[in-house]
């Protein structure tokens, strides 16, 4: 199956391209979609709502679009999913938690699925997550664990862990997720998918339930480049309802995907992030440095060890910032969080404001030491994760001969680069006969094209490919769109 | 220093009780802060470097949520 013939495993361009031409309808992909769901989801356990009902509906508005002659938009029928914390209308925004079923169903849609469906997109349901985001594992007392396509047995990561099964299971090929400390790229890492975490600031949150506003990003999983970009320049644009949303005007990306500027040079830190990578993690980067060689891309080495600082103060801003924003919640109803987010809360309520102040001091030393890195170079490349998915249930991480607690450190190498707001696109690297491991391409602020421009060259030479998994996925036959529209 | 100490008197001070069977967690916990407060602590700040963000904005905004 090419990329651009629906099916299971089509990619959102794919699949617009072959609604917006009229070769099928919007309404046979969502059906499609929803029976894959339907067929699957009991397996990855991704979605704890299916909008179906209202999918069809969207759908047959894209579909009349079509037949009256309307543009239906750059994602015209493409089914995309959502992380729980979005705000949907008519469902309770969960975040992950059990105290937020009591929340009223939300009035509206959150401002970037409002901008997708503007697009053309079909929302067909919302996903999983670790709970109010403070997680990297994938795993939820409330909802139960999300799987990993690749292999039931393992984490998907988290904490948009239903977007990272989700995509790689082929049941959703746009979902949108947030990031905080790693949460776009550790299941992308682990699911072997491509997410996009833009420069803190560039997509507004509005209509979504925050985790720590000052690290906060919004961003979409795919998998493909190109479907990253598609997704990015549809929901650009300022809005006042997000404080913190730049007054920017959109920086469309999709054009210059495929121009990867001449005399580039990336960066390849050593020192701290070398001596936190696993195996396939060392073997991941080295892959794609060659492969980056192959494209004529110079590489440097570069020290980056001030990240472990700037680590150690996103981990301080995480812990009291979200702390403070559930201590209502953490008075009245502690025993009602997930034991694996309740005590980390509880701890973080209790922390000295001296050390939260320090941290947002060193926060800004250590972007200051990274502009300094960006001077010489255009782009730095980083395993996302320091290994490959971890068997479900695990809590110890052995790296560099120690053994560390995996809830709180598979996110390490993702932590830096939110802490300091800089675009990131993850590009899923398989292994012979592995699992995947993710590599983050990360790039000054507001260079979102220039993350995307690398991620496509390294998609084309073959290397940063998602890859469809080995369950067993019904491949009905789409029905052709002639009677439907 | 004696965490679980420190931790009796800031959840009295909070007001947040931390239940018996959630305390070795939330210790736990507390002596990883303090150890991510020791590696900050070994930043050679300069007194000038105060950018103190989040950047509160008074130019406000609606809520469109």
């Amino acid at each position: 199956m090419t990329d651009d013939t629906p099916g299971r495993w089509a990619t959102a361009s794919g699949i617009a391209g072959a609604v917006g031409s009229g070769r099928i309808s919007a309404t046979a992909v969502a059906e499609d979609c929803l029976a894959r769901i339907a067929a699957l989801n009991p397996e990855v356990n991704a979605f704890t709502a299916v909008t179906a009902r209202r999918a069809l509906a969207e759908a047959l508005s894209v579909d009349a679009a079509i037949a009256g002659g309307r543009p239906p938009g750059p994602l015209a029928g493409v089914p995309f999913a959502v992380k729980n914390l979005f705000d949907v209308e008519g469902l309770a925004t969960l975040a992950g938690s059990k105290i937020n079923r009591d929340r009223p169903p939300a009035r509206r849609d959150a401002l970037l699925i409002r901008r997708l469906r503007a697009a053309g997109a079909v929302l067909v349901g919302t996903l999983g997550m670790g709970e109010y985001a403070y997680d990297f594992t994938g795993e939820n007392a409330h909802d139960g664990a999300c799987r990993n396509p690749h292999d039931l047995s393992r984490m998907t990561g988290g904490s948009s862990s239903g977007c990272g099964a989700a995509t790689a299971a082929g049941l959703a090929p746009i979902s949108l997720g947030s990031d905080t400390n790693g949460s776009l790229r550790v299941p992308a890492s682990l699911c072997g998918v491509f997410s996009l975490k833009p420069t803190y600031g560039r997509l507004p949150r509005t209509g979504t339930f925050s985790f720590v506003d000052s690290l906060d990003h919004l961003g979409p999983f795919a998998r493909s480049a190109r479907d990253l970009a598609l997704a990015h320049d549809a929901m650009q644009g300022p809005d006042d309802g997000d404080h913190a949303c730049s007054r920017r005007p959109p920086d469309p990306v999709l054009s210059g995907l495929d121009s990867l500027p001449g005399d580039m040079t990336v960066g390849l830190p050593g020192g701290w992030f070398a001596r936190n990578l696993g195996e396939a993690a060392q073997e991941a980067v080295e892959m794609v440095s060659e492969a980056l060689t192959s494209l004529g891309v110079a590489q440097v080495p570069v020290d980056l060890d001030a990240a472990e600082a700037g680590r150690a103060a996103a981990y301080l801003v995480t812990n009291s910032e979200s702390a403070a924003f559930h201590l209502d919640r953490l008075r009245a109803r502690a025993a009602e969080f997930d034991p694996d987010t309740r005590d980390r809360f509880l701890a973080g309520a209790l922390l000295p404001a001296a050390w939260v102040a320090r941290a947002q001091r060193v926060r800004a030393w250590w972007l200051a030491r990274a502009l300094e890195v960006f001077a010489g170079v255009d782009a730095l490349v980083v395993p996302a994760t320091p290994v490959s998915a971890p068997l479900r249930g695990e809590t110890r991480l052995a790296l560099g001969g120690r053994v560390l607690p995996l809830r709180p450190n598979l996110g390490l190498l993702a932590q830096p680069f939110s802490c300091i707001g800089l675009p990131v696109v993850t590009v899923p690297v398989f292994l012979p006969g592995e699992l995947p491991v993710g590599v983050q391409v990360v790039t000054p602020p507001w260079c979102e094209g220039r993350a995307l421009a690398i991620a496509r060259a390294l998609e084309r030479t073959g290397l940063a490919r998602a890859h469809p998994p080995a369950l067993p996925i019904p491949e009905a036959p789409l029905r052709r769109s002639a009677t439907a529209l | 220093m004696d965490l679980a100490r420190y931790m009796e008197a800031a959840s009295e001070l909070m007001d947040l009780p931390v239940a018996a069977e959630w305390r070795p967690g939330t210790l736990r916990f507390l002596g990883l802060a303090a150890e991510m407060a020791d590696t900050l602590d070994r930043v050679p700040l300069d007194d000038a470097e105060l950018v103190m963000a989040p950047v509160f904005s008074p130019e406000g905004g609606n809520d469109d949520g």
